[in-house]
């Protein structure tokens, strides 16, 4: 899959229309080639990663309101004055 | 600006009056010191156009009889309007005198600087920062809400939470709840420590919370955004009313995903409390921004002040997107809180001292008012201190717990 670039984190988020549906959006996504770490059935957004050029593909499918990176937060060492 | 604040009857008059002259003399210092020649005995005038810059010095205006004020038509003269106002009614002689009124003594409108001593400061019994939000004075104790922290895990050998019933769950592979950085254990303990820790002051807020640690934050403080949401889903599957985020990343878009979160959270009952950030750097004149994920409009961000009650050097100002604006206020400097065994306390700053702070406070409020989400929201912000600091840094102010006739 070298042709699909690098693997990417994604953060899903499941448009509310399709918050019933959640699982089904899920199977979806894999089909998709998305590798889905976690499905969160109580705020709509499923976790993950996928190859960067496939990250088009995955916007578009039905019930998927966006698809964004995902964010690292770094907070300060424990010596640190301000955390 | 300068003015008198004083009423007329009591401010302050020199006993020399002004002269105020019709349109028609204006500019023609001949008619003007005529018409007042003929008010009353007068020797010495001067007048701003024997100076070479129109300007005269003190000592002429202290000195002189009559000082006209050519391009004004004004004359200040050095008797008393009583006196000239008689003349005035009585010889008719007042063409081109339209009125005489006491000369005041104005003052410049000074704003008084604050006291440069320190408002509030840690105590035998309390941390300066229960002090200022009132904690100490509150009977709520957040008995039977549920609280989540979701940060580097927590201490559980520490013995300010020995026989506290702590749900804990780690969302970081391969790392379990235990606390291996501080930060966790420090925002748990001032979010939910006890209310008689085993030596010390107090630094905990609703004491008899029941705790949820969610551990999303690894040993160096990283995380992702899969472990701060799995947290959150999890937070929220179990019931807590408020979520604890002492993180951000400094992003000034809003991220879809924690901005429908957060609406979602609210929705399900669930409000989540979050850094404003560290990002300023006020000496050198930054006010920083707020980040994600505080600065999703429907997420509460919040500010660290000091014990002075003034903004943190380091506490970031509102970002212009929608939400992100500053909600609160909380302390967020030099804050005493629990620390990993065998250190026991510390004493730290940062928006993530201030962010436990008000999930703390929040947990009394729902105990005390029965508010859940937006209706809890609205009742924590109603109820801030207002401070003399920008809404854009300190939004409505700072936190305060409910009083001890609440419950």
């Amino acid at each position: 899959m070298a042709s699909a670039g690098p693997d990417v984190r994604v953060t899903v988020t499941v448009a509310d229309s399709a918050l019933a549906e959640i699982e089904q959006l899920a199977g979806r996504l894999r089909r998709a080639g998305m590798a889905v770490d976690a499905v969160l059935g109580a705020i709509g957004i499923i976790t993950g990663s996928v190859a960067s050029a496939r990250l088009a593909s995955i916007r578009t499918l039905p019930g998927v309101a966006a698809v964004e990176e995902q964010t690292t937060f770094q907070i300060a060492p424990p010596d640190a004055d301000v955390q | 600006m300068s003015g008198s604040p004083q009423q007329p009857a009591t401010a302050q008059t020199t006993g020399r009056s002004v002269v105020v002259f019709s349109d028609d003399v204006h500019l023609d210092r001949v008619a003007m010191t005529a018409a007042l020649r003929s008010l009353a005995e007068v020797a010495t005038v001067v007048a701003t156009s024997d100076a070479d810059d129109g300007a005269l010095d003190g000592d002429a205006l202290a000195s002189a009889d009559v000082i006209t004020f050519d391009a004004l038509g004004v004359a200040v003269v050095a008797r008393e309007p009583g006196e000239l106002a008689a003349s005035l009614a009585a010889t008719g002689a007042g063409a081109g005198i339209v009125s005489v009124e006491p000369e005041h003594v104005l003052h410049a409108i000074v704003v008084e600087q604050p006291a440069a001593r320190a408002e509030f400061s840690d105590d035998d019994a309390f941390t300066w920062g229960l002090r200022a939000t009132r904690v100490d004075a509150s009977s709520a104790t957040g008995q039977g809400i549920r609280i989540a922290v979701l940060d580097t895990g927590l201490d559980f050998a520490h013995p300010d939470f020995a026989g506290r019933a702590i749900t804990s769950r780690s969302f970081v592979t391969g790392l379990p709840v235990d606390d291996g950085h501080g930060h966790g254990t420090h925002c748990a303990g001032t979010a939910a420590g006890p209310a008689r820790p085993g030596q010390g002051r107090r630094y905990g807020i609703a004491s008899q919370a029941t705790l949820f640690v969610g551990r999303v934050l690894d040993d160096s403080g990283a995380g992702a955004d899969a472990g701060i949401l799995a947290g959150i889903d999890w937070a929220i599957t179990n019931g807590c009313r408020i979520i604890s985020l002492s993180l951000g990343g400094d992003v000034r878009t809003v991220s879809t995903a924690y901005e429908t979160v957060g609406r979602r959270a609210l929705a399900a009952g669930a409000l989540i409390v979050a850094a404003a950030g560290n990002n300023a750097d006020r000496r050198r004149g930054d006010p920083g921004f707020v980040g994600i994920p505080a600065n999703s409009p429907s997420i509460m961000a919040v500010a660290a002040v000091d014990s002075d009650l003034r903004i943190a050097e380091f506490s970031a100002a509102g970002n212009p997107v929608a939400g992100g604006a500053v909600d609160l206020a909380a302390p967020g400097v030099a804050v005493y809180s629990a620390w990993p065994m065998p250190r026991r306390t510390n004493t730290i700053s940062g928006t993530s001292q201030a962010t436990p702070h008000v999930a703390g406070i929040a947990a009394l409020w729902s105990q005390v008012t029965g508010d859940t989400a937006n209706a809890l929201w609205a009742t924590v912000v109603g109820a801030a201190r207002r401070l003399d600091l920008p809404a854009a840094d300190a939004g409505a102010g700072l936190v305060q717990a409910p009083g001890s006739a609440s419950l």
